[in-house]
């Protein structure tokens, strides 16, 4: 497809490029001034160093789902690599490329180097959450998604699971139990799904595709045909939250 | 609710940050700047806006050094989201930072606002 820009009232085609530029923000937001100003100003007060800025910046740029999805895909079709996943999460992480004690030695200081995978089986359904703050397996999933940092979504999950589930467009039969299991400071959780009927034959790397990030959050079912989340949408809490999980009178 | 209550509730100090409003901050708070009208506007389709990843990498080296702990900040994050409630995130977690780190002190609102526009210039140098 030929693609043409206009800038300033100049017209520049491809000129029969193939695969022209991914198109650029070409606009210096307030945003990203404020990002590098408090950077910057944090270096200068000793704050942390540049050295450590760029390890967990090149950290964070290398995380993503693909990971845990690979993990899952691999336990579905390897039962001795199934067996280590629950054994020891962290050395079966290692085997696809992840290794929690990056970038420091000892992890980040919000991954705690603890994780369990959540099997999940025909008539039992995992779903995570951090009620507390944000708690995620970030080394094995990436970042997590703005929703599930929401307090709306931490309030609602634990009282009403089966409904929020609903809104998310999984609905469980009721002979299905539903466990939701809650994050704490040092523990991570990752749901093992149940691998779907229509995947017979296929390879590690077929499965991988279905497994997305909303599958291994449990707020989704892998299906054939299904390689992708889409956007979801964040609720706002009608509460303000003016609490950080103690009570304001046991305060220092 | 009534505007009374809510400059109640705004004034209120937090448990883990300030909630007052910060001037210089308000004046950032922007949300045509943000890169969920940015990237439409510019027909750019990545998710999150380029400087997220370094936002993130801020947040752990500053949890790492011992300057602001993690959990910490993320119950400041959580109270704050009344005060920029009309922010997206990624915006509304830099906001967050920079807000929480001002009223600890670890910067001045002077001393910010001289390095944002020592930033603008020079990346607008060119």
């Amino acid at each position: 497809m030929a693609n043409t820009h206009n800038h300033d009232g100049h017209d520049h085609s491809d000129g029969g490029h193939e695969h022209p530029a991914a198109p650029m923000v070409d606009e210096i937001s307030d945003f990203e001034v404020l990002e590098l100003a408090v950077r910057e100003l944090s270096i200068e007060k000793g704050l942390f160093t540049a050295e450590d800025h760029r390890a967990f910046s090149e950290w964070n740029d290398a995380r993503s789902p693909a990971a845990g999805s690979r993990m899952v895909a691999k336990a579905w079709t390897d039962p001795a690599y199934r067996a280590r996943v629950f054994e020891d999460p962290l050395s079966a992480s290692k085997e696809v490329g992840v290794d929690w004690s990056e970038p420091s030695g000892f992890g980040t200081t919000s991954d705690y180097m603890h994780m369990t995978v959540l099997e999940d089986t025909p008539t039992l359904h995992h779903v995570i959450v951090c009620t507390l703050c944000s708690c995620y397996p970030r080394p094995i999933l990436g970042h997590s998604p703005y929703w599930y940092r929401a307090p709306n979504y931490r309030r609602r999950i634990v009282r009403w699971p089966r409904e929020v589930l609903a809104e998310f467009g999984l609905v469980l039969p009721p002979e299905v139990e539903v466990r939701v299991e809650d994050s704490n400071a040092k523990s991570r959780f990752m749901v093992l799904p149940v691998r779907p009927e229509g995947t017979d034959g296929w390879t590690e790397d077929q499965l991988a595709e279905i497994v997305t990030r909303d599958t291994m959050i449990g707020i989704a079912m892998p299906k054939p045909g299904r390689t992708s989340d889409g956007p979801r949408p964040i609720h706002k809490a009608s509460r303000p939250v003016h609490s950080g999980g103690r009570p304001r009178e046991a305060a220092p | 609710m009534s505007a009374s209550s809510v400059d109640i509730q705004e004034q209120a100090p937090g448990q883990y940050v300030d909630l007052r409003r910060i001037e210089l901050l308000e004046s950032l708070r922007n949300e045509e700047q943000t890169w969920a009208k940015l990237a439409p506007r510019w027909c750019v389709t990545n998710p999150d806006p380029p400087w997220q990843v370094c936002l993130d990498a801020t947040c752990d080296a500053l949890s790492a050094g011992g300057t602001l702990d993690s959990l910490e900040r993320r119950h400041a994050e959580d109270e704050l989201e009344t005060v920029y409630s009309t922010i997206p995130n990624p915006e509304r977690q830099l906001l967050a930072l920079a807000h929480i780190m001002v009223s600890r002190g670890l910067l001045t609102e002077e001393e910010l606002a001289l390095r944002l526009s020592n930033v603008r210039a020079r990346l607008e140098a060119v």
